[in-house]
């Protein structure tokens, strides 16, 4: 009763107080809230926003190539009209995949280490340092890559794994100058592990102390507890953060570009180079307006590199979807 | 803090006085009082332009400048859309951007020399011998000649060549592919991003070939190849020889082959200024005055100056 005669009361004296100012207040609000709603809504519709703009802009290439042409064509000769964009897309999912097969395993393990096992202040000093690692500018990597990594794989692991491993085609190799995918991919796993990391640590955190308590209790070591409670209550949160890298890993573009050597084949083994769509539209941005159909063929790269990413994600929304109904 | 006075107050008044010194010839210039010329495009003409408009800055000091470097093919685009008053574009004008309306103006010239490892297997047969323009068909768009062996006529020697070629469009690439008959796209090779990174690849491989461009196959302060690698003189006239007309060693030699016609076009080439339409007002005026005064910076920037008729030739375009 007396919090019921007590709400109006207090409103009552603010209005009066208040009197001249009561109806700016109220009005701020809603501009407030209105201003703040269109902002978002401008943010949710800038994604499909470009989509469209870059559809418009390909279409030529699109009503003058047909679609199957495009993505599995292997020759890509724009002043003879060949635009095959089967290389580069191939390039894209080598590198990516190379990137995110080095990086994960590393990154969770780093990851389960800072959230279980670190003393609290061994993970003060470790964590700022590899989020330092994410705030460094992908160009820098780039540079860090052609001195250090590109003659790393050309000179060390090139004629290792292919004396050890060559009767595998996977390892064998004519490319001897290490501007490879695998150095493309080396640079970007080090570029996305500490987003992996960070989003990782976050979510092995987040999973209540009682859990391990009861597991520990029962006699688990740390790592049983590890293995069989906290991974898999974070399993959602974990997948989630290889999405984030991934998605990272999929749009790099400087980066990737000085190091994968940019040639427009088909590779067939992790020290061939390759040629990944983000670097063709870097690469060739420039020269858009002198050859016919260059531009929309172009913007046709942008395109299928939204789309491959936008459906990347949707799959992943899908799958801890039912992951997180599953637990 | 104190000292800096006197000596600033000197330059305004000086600087004062010298654009009223030439007032009557850029009649366009007075008129506005304060202007921005904005200017974007190829990185082999940078280091001239930024050079260009301080100076022209100093006489004329209501005139502001804003450059940006990203390559010949932004250049062009950004001069043909409007974004800037002047293009910066190192490769000849194709017709379809005539066509778009590009009017350009040639106001030095570059060159694009090949590049290998100092630590070169053949390096003192290249030396005396050069290298011709159906090996580097052979190396760059046949995929033919594989070893330095076959470069340089030895075939017991199998040391493979390392093909690098410029993975990002440009004028460079473009010059050379020109010279070699095709394009760009046709080149053979690992493709890495700019003219820096091509020579860095070819320094660190001792069986690496590349192109560079004048200013970065030279060091600026020596004179000679930048350390570690060797500029490769063509072989013009393939007959297996260096004749004395062809072989140049330092910047200076390389220089003078270019302007004295020796060293063939292309791999030299005119370094272009690209406007949308005729240019007028404060833009004709910082042109014309590129093609007369401006033209005393070049050699000391590092460029190749245009003859004199050429000169004279490009300042009749802009009538």
């Amino acid at each position: 009763m007396a919090q019921e005669e007590f709400i109006p009361q207090l409103l009552n004296r603010n209005k009066k107080r208040n009197h001249p100012f009561g109806l700016t207040r109220r009005v701020k609000d809603v501009l407030a809230g209105r201003v703040m709603g269109v902002l978002s809504l401008f943010a949710a519709l800038l994604v499909p926003l470009i989509a469209v703009i870059l559809f418009t802009r390909a279409r030529p290439i699109f009503s003058a190539k047909p679609l199957t042409e495009l993505l599995f064509s292997r020759t890509w000769h724009p002043i003879s009209g060949a635009f095959g964009f089967y290389p580069f897309i191939q390039g894209t999912l080598w590198v990516t995949s190379i990137s995110m097969i080095l990086a994960i395993p590393p990154s969770l393990l780093t990851a389960i280490y800072l959230s279980e096992y670190a003393t609290p202040k061994v993970r003060a000093y470790i964590k700022p340092l590899i989020d330092l690692l994410a705030g460094v500018p992908s160009v820098v990597y780039g540079v860090w890559g052609m001195l250090t990594v590109v003659p790393f794989v050309g000179k060390f692991i090139a004629p290792l794994l292919t004396k050890t491993l060559g009767f595998i085609p996977l390892f064998q190799t004519d490319n001897p100058t290490g501007f490879s995918l695998l150095a493309g991919g080396l640079v970007l796993g080090v570029m996305v592990s500490p987003i992996i990391i960070a989003m990782s640590t976050e979510v092995f955190t987040a999973v209540p102390q009682g859990l391990r308590e009861a597991s520990l209790a029962l006699g688990a070591t740390r790592w049983h507890t590890v293995k069989h409670v906290v991974a898999r209550r974070a399993l959602p949160g974990i997948i989630a953060a290889v999405v984030l890298g991934f998605s990272r890993a999929f749009g790099e573009t400087m980066a990737v570009l000085m190091v994968v050597g940019n040639v427009p084949q088909v590779p067939s083994s992790i020290f061939d180079p390759g040629y990944p769509l983000t670097a063709l539209i870097a690469n060739n941005y420039g020269e858009m307006m002198s050859i016919p159909m260059y531009d929309s063929a172009l913007l046709c790269a942008a395109f299928i590199l939204l789309m491959v990413v936008l459906v990347f994600n949707l799959i992943s929304r899908l799958v801890l979807l039912r992951l997180t109904r599953s637990i | 803090m104190k000292k800096c006075k006197p000596l600033s107050i000197l330059l305004v008044i000086s600087s004062l006085m010298a654009g009223c010194a030439s007032s009557s010839e850029m009649e366009s210039i007075d008129s506005n009082p304060q202007q921005t010329i904005t200017i974007s495009g190829a990185w082999a003409l940078y280091p001239m332009m930024v050079r260009w408009a301080e100076e022209f800055h100093t006489t004329y000091p209501q005139v502001e400048f804003d450059i940006s470097a990203g390559g010949a093919g932004k250049g062009m685009v950004d001069a043909l859309a409007g974004a800037v008053d002047i293009g910066m574009v190192s490769r000849k004008i194709y017709q379809e951007e005539i066509e778009k309306g590009a009017f350009w103006v040639s106001v030095t010239r570059d060159a694009v020399f090949v590049t290998v490892n100092e630590l070169n297997p053949v390096l003192d047969e290249l030396r005396s011998q050069g290298i011709s323009q159906e090996t580097l068909v052979g190396i760059y768009i046949t995929g033919e000649i594989t070893t330095w062996g076959q470069v340089v006529g030895q075939l017991e020697i199998q040391d493979p060549v390392n093909v690098y070629t410029r993975s990002d469009a440009a004028g460079a690439p473009a010059t050379f592919a020109e010279y070699l008959g095709k394009n760009q796209e046709d080149l053979l090779g690992i493709g890495v991003y700019g003219d820096p990174g091509v020579l860095d690849a070819v320094i660190k491989d001792p069986l690496g070939i590349g192109y560079n461009n004048l200013t970065y196959a030279f060091d600026a302060s020596s004179g000679k190849p930048v350390q570690g690698a060797f500029v490769v003189p063509l072989d013009v006239n393939a007959n297996g020889i260096m004749d004395p007309e062809e072989w140049f060693e330092t910047k200076g030699q390389a220089v003078q082959a270019v302007a004295g016609g020796y060293y063939p076009a292309p791999p030299a080439r005119d370094l272009n200024l690209v406007t949308l339409g005729k240019p007028t007002g404060v833009v004709r005026d910082f042109i014309e005055w590129v093609l007369t005064d401006g033209q005393g910076y070049v050699n000391e920037v590092g460029y190749i100056g245009l003859s004199r008729e050429q000169l004279q030739m490009e300042l009749t375009k802009i009538e």
